[in-house]
Formats: structure tokens, sequence, C-alpha cells
């Protein structure tokens, strides 16, 4: 038996047969199955460009309004109902434990993935002081990363989540490069971090900062799209 | 931003710096080599921290995180409430003989200052024998909360104390709850909302005590012991006291008021109990027993309508699929995450659908006036005694209806249904002292 992070009610772990046999600490999956379902991955077919789940291939009608700025980005699960209030409760609620639930999909989904430095999306001073920690990197293990953005102090916080498509894709710059790192994207393939893909906006700014620092090519990779 | 007023016997955090509120006290402290959460009283795991260093509990996080960095506040209750010259029920009813008598004991008890217990049979009316003494209480200026585990409890409870007590301030506190708190004379709020009060309350009536998650949850009855003024007192209603409860009585601990017959003077639906072979293997093939589907199919043509419980959600699809292949239709099955169980519960009491499958989550608080009651499995363990008196305690609810059938297929007879119909028959054997009817 083991706790579930998220539920914290205690479920029997069922082993493969290789994984019994293995001479190495057995798995400890941090969901019940039954939390593990409210996630739904992205499968099939998605947008090449946002990687929202979708019945064709073809660029979606939001990505189409982009051509001007194009981004690559890769999603792993669906921004539906049960990932919203995972997200609720791990970044609003503040629950940092809940971290340990998208580590694994998060570790397997960056071995896929070309790129020669991570930059995660940073966090603001004031959410640094009231949340406690920064949400995307919650999810890295030990995976290296630069943090080689940083928010502007004069940006204006209101929350994402509180805007309206139109007022989001109207937000100004937020970020700026941190000049004792920036240094290290010259030349490099950078893959961006960020929690959720909504408009794509807050990832085109960062990629506009990180080219700016002399990056070959950026892409991104989200947890939800 | 916060008034003065939501401190008033609370323990909260502040959004802003009030002078007012002095120095405070923080929210998660050191203790020896352990972190504890001030408002739950919880032990926090040593893995409970954030990486800006401060400690956080995910035990009580529903209600806002509280952090090593975070300070709650408590101005000590002033009970600033208006003293009326006169009585501030608004209630038109009338008790029956049996529940004036029990009122008027609450009434006296409530007066010398006991803690008290009322056990009064599911139907029995016990929230309007409690209303004299209420009155009493908010005459002189009491701070009283009326409490209950169970969120549909509160939110049935809530418009019908409202109109008892109309002159009253009251507010309503649960998770969802959108409305914004407002310090209240009267206050009616789930067992997890007292977490958030220190010392505040004169009185303290725990409807439903005996149910889950308050019946074993140190965390919930520690919640109410501290909202409880250290001069306060409380009532605890139930149906079915557990072990414990009933060892306070013999110990005398608690005040008791029996009130063994239903307020229309008929007695207990008797629990019926029917053998079902292998029905949990049958029902995985989507097939009910063969004396249920004949009972559910005589309830169909009578026009009976009835509540079909089952052990666990997963059992529902089944039941329903079994239920659609015997051609029993025209009901829907509902649970406890169930987005729609609000809104299907209304169809049953609007007479819109012709019966519900169920968990355990409609065993108490729901009312329909006539409803027969089916139990598949209840030899299984989610069934505890005082579950399936509650269950039972569904039918004949209304005077028009006092008589209900209440019937459990199991596999095998098990000591809690035992237990549940010796616990029915001695209610009915005090009843028919007391001249109830069958
Ligand atoms: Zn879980
Ligand atoms: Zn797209
Ligand atoms: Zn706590």
């Amino acid at each position: 038996m083991t706790t579930c992070v998220w539920c914290q009610r205690a479920f029997p772990v069922s082993l493969t047969l290789p994984e019994i046999l293995a001479w190495r600490p057995l798995p400890q999956p941090p969901l019940c199955p039954s939390c593990q379902d409210r996630l739904t991955p992205i499968t099939g077919n998605r947008c090449p460009d946002c990687g929202r789940q979708q019945a064709t291939r073809t660029v979606c009608h939001d990505c189409e309004r982009w051509q001007a700025v194009p981004l690559k980005n890769h999603a792993l699960f669906r921004y539906d109902a049960g990932m919203k209030a995972y997200m609720q409760q791990y970044k609003f609620q503040g629950d940092y434990a809940l971290r340990k639930a998208l580590q694994a999909p998060l570790s397997r989904a960056l071995s896929r993935q070309t790129y020669d430095i991570l930059v995660p999306i940073p966090i603001d001073q004031q959410t640094w002081r009231t949340r406690g920690f920064n949400q995307v990197t919650g999810w890295l293990r030990d995976q290296p990363y630069y943090q080689a953005l940083a928010v502007k102090d004069d940006h204006k916080k209101r929350p994402q989540s509180a805007k309206t498509r139109a007022e989001r894709l109207l937000t100004p710059q937020p970020f700026q490069l941190v000049e004792q790192v920036a240094p290290i994207l010259i030349g490099q393939r950078v893959l961006l971090l960020d929690d959720v893909y909504t408009t794509g906006r807050t990832l085109r700014h960062a990629a506009d900062q990180i080219y700016l620092g002399g990056a070959k090519a950026v892409t991104s990779l989200t947890l939800a799209r | 931003m916060n008034e003065l007023s939501e401190f008033f016997g609370r323990r909260m955090p502040a959004d802003r710096v009030i002078p007012e509120l002095g120095d405070g006290q923080v929210a998660v402290q050191r203790i020896g080599q352990r972190y504890q959460c001030q408002r739950c009283q919880q032990w926090l795991a040593e893995t409970d921290r954030l990486p800006n260093g401060a400690w956080y509990c995910r035990q009580c996080l529903q209600m806002g995180r509280l952090t090593s960095q975070t300070k709650l506040y408590t101005i000590p209750e002033p009970n600033r409430f208006p003293i009326p010259a006169a009585s501030r029920l608004t209630w038109a009813g009338k008790l029956s003989a049996d529940q004036q008598r029990a009122a008027e004991a609450i009434y006296r008890q409530v007066q010398q200052g006991k803690d008290q217990l009322l056990w009064a049979v599911t139907g029995a009316g016990k929230t309007e024998i409690v209303y004299p003494a209420l009155d009493w209480a908010l005459t002189r200026g009491w701070r009283v909360a009326w409490v209950s585990p169970r969120v549909d409890v509160c939110l049935e409870l809530a418009p019908r104390i409202h109109a008892a007590f109309r002159d009253v301030s009251q507010c309503l506190l649960y998770g969802e709850q959108t409305v914004p708190y407002a310090y209240s004379q009267l206050t009616i709020c789930t067992t997890h909302q007292l977490l958030r009060f220190e010392r505040a309350f004169d009185w303290i009536v725990v409807d439903e005590v005996d149910a889950f998650p308050l019946a074993t949850s140190p965390l919930l009855q520690g919640a109410i012991t501290r909202a409880e003024k250290e001069t306060g007192q409380h009532l605890y209603l139930t149906a079915t006291p557990g072990e414990a409860l009933q060892r306070e009585i013999r110990r005398q601990t608690l005040a008791v008021t029996y009130l063994p017959l239903r307020y229309h003077g008929f007695l207990l639906p008797r629990l019926q109990v029917r053998l079902a072979w292998r029905w949990r293997q049958m029902l995985a093939k989507q097939r009910l027993p063969k004396g249920l589907v004949r009972q559910l199919q005589r309830y169909g043509r009578q026009g009976q309508r009835f509540l079909l419980f089952v052990p666990h959600v997963r059992d529902l699809p089944l039941v329903m699929a079994a239920l659609d292949l015997a051609g029993i239709r025209g009901g829907a099955s509902v649970h406890a995450a169930d987005h729609d169980r609000t809104a299907k519960v209304q169809a049953m009491r609007d007479q819109r659908v012709s019966f519900l499958v169920t968990t355990t989550i409609l065993e108490r608080g729901v009312t329909f006036p006539n409803i027969a009651v089916v139990i598949l499995g209840g030899d299984d363990a989610v069934f505890s005694t005082a579950a399936l008196v509650q269950i039972a305690g569904r039918a004949g609810r209304s005077a028009d209806f006092p008589k209900g059938e209440v019937t459990c297929y199991v596999q095998s007879q098990t000591r809690t249904i035992r237990r549940a119909q010796v616990m029915i028959d001695r209610l009915n054997r005090q009843g028919k002292q007391r001249g109830g009817h069958t």
C-alpha cells in the first residue's frame, strides 16, 4: 500500500513481474488509479503548433492567428476539468506536494525533446513570497535548467486567469533576460517550460527574449493545453 | 478586506495590518522536533516544506493554506448581539405531545448548563424539538452554532432554521459557499468550518453526530471542542449513537433525552432480510436476484417509488444496466462525487424520476414522502449498523404514508444487520409503550 499524494487515500500498488524481480527499489506511483484517471494525456492527432488534441493534424484556428510569430509547442495533458482541479490545488492553493504527481510524465517527455538548454517560465517576486515555489520547476527532479528569464519589476500583476482572451493577447512583455545567465543562450537550442498553454502569448514573449539573447532555436513544452 | 468582526471568536489570517488585532500567533509552529498547524492541530510531515523555507499544512489546505510565515488572529467573542424583550421564535408549527416532552427536557437541561444528547428515531422531527431551547439561548444573547458533518444536512436545515428564527442574524458556512462570512448570532455550518472558530459558541448543536466523517475524525472532534467557549455546552442529535456515545451515556457525562416515536406516532418500518445467493457474481453479468427484480417490477406496477442502495459507486452502472435489461426504467443513479447530485435528488422530489439507485450518501437528511427502500448487498462492510438504521429510516416518513417497506438483500446474515434490526426493534418496543401504532 502507498498513499495517493492527491486524495491522500491509501491504495495497493500493482507490480509487474519484471518490477518484482528487478533488484531495485520498487516504484511508488504518486497517484491512485482514480486520481490518475482525472488527468487525460494528449494522444493521437494534435495541432502541430500548440499541441492541442484535435481531430486533424492541421494548424488549429487559434494558431492560424499566430502565423507571423511561429512557436512549436508540445503539451502533455488536456486542460480539462481534472487538470484544472489539479492546477487549482497545486498552484492556487499552493499544495507543493502535488508536484510529485507530474514529475515522472514530465521527465519522460523531456527525454524525448531535442534541446540544449531548458528554461522554465519564471514567477514574480510577489508570487515567490506568497506561493513559496515556482510551479514549473517543482515538476523537475534533477534535470538541469537555467533561470535565464525573470519577471520585470514593473510588470503589474493581474492573474492571467482573470483576463479575457483579447486582454491576454495585448499583455505587454513581462520578462527580461537575467544578465548573469543570458550568455549561455548564445547559439543554443532552447526549450521553454510552462504549466498551461492558453493563448500562447506568454510563451511567445519569453521566446522573443530568448532569441534576443542569441538562441538558435526556441521550442516549448507545457504540462497542459 | 477583513472586517474586525471576522475575528470575533475565530482564528483567521489577516490580509493587511490591523493594529487592533495585536501580534497574533504563528499559524504553523515548531514544537519540539516537529511542526504543528495551529488551526487544525495536525502535525506536519517532514516533506511539507516549500522551497522558500516555509512549512505548510496540507490537512486544512482547502480552507486556505497556512504556513510558518502566516499569522492567525483572534478577538475574544464579545457576543455583540441585541437582547430582545420577547421570544425570537417565528415558527408556527406545533409539537406532538411526545415531541413536546422531549423539547421541555432539553429546555430544562440547557438552562442547567448540561452537555446533552437527543436520541430520536429517524423522522421524529428532532430539529423542531430543539427550537424552544434554542429560542431561550438566543434571547439571552448566546452565540450558537448548529453543525453537521454533512453538507446536505446543513443545506437542508439552513432555510428551515432561518424561517423559524427570522429576526436572528444567521450565516451558513460550508466548503463551496459563495456568500461571504458575516458575524452572526446563529451559525449553521459543516463541522469542518469550526476549525476557523476559537471559543466562540455558548452552545453547539451537533446534528448527525454519528455520521461520517465526524465519528472517526479526531480532527473534527477537536474542532468542536475548541469552537465551544470554556463556559459553553453542546447538544448532540442522533438516531443511531455509536459505541463511544453510548459509553458516555452510561457514565452519565451526557444528559439523554429519548424520543422513540416518529412525529406521526407510527413505529419504524422493520428491516426485512432476504437471501440473495451470489448477487455479486450475478451483478457482474448485469443480472439481479430474481426476488429483487420481482419486487421492483411490482413497485413499478403499483407506481410505488423507491430508493435502491448499493455498496459501491462502481456497482451503480452495473445495477442500472441490469434494471434496464429487466425492463425497470425511469430512474437515475447518484453518488457522492456526482456533479448532478442535487439536480437528481430534486428530480426525485419533483417525482420526475421514479427511483434512485445510490450509495450510502443518501442515508441521511434526504426525505421523500412515500418511498420504499431496498438495499442490495446489505452485508457489505460499507453498511454500518448506523447506516442501515438510517437507510431504513428513509421509509414511512410522512404522516400520509407512515408504513414503508424496507428490504435488504444479502448473501449472508451479518452482525451489523442483526444489530440494526435489534436497534429498530428496541426503539419500537419503547415506542409501543408510549402508544405508537404499527
Ligand atoms: Zn488519489
Ligand atoms: Zn494550435
Ligand atoms: Zn492545518
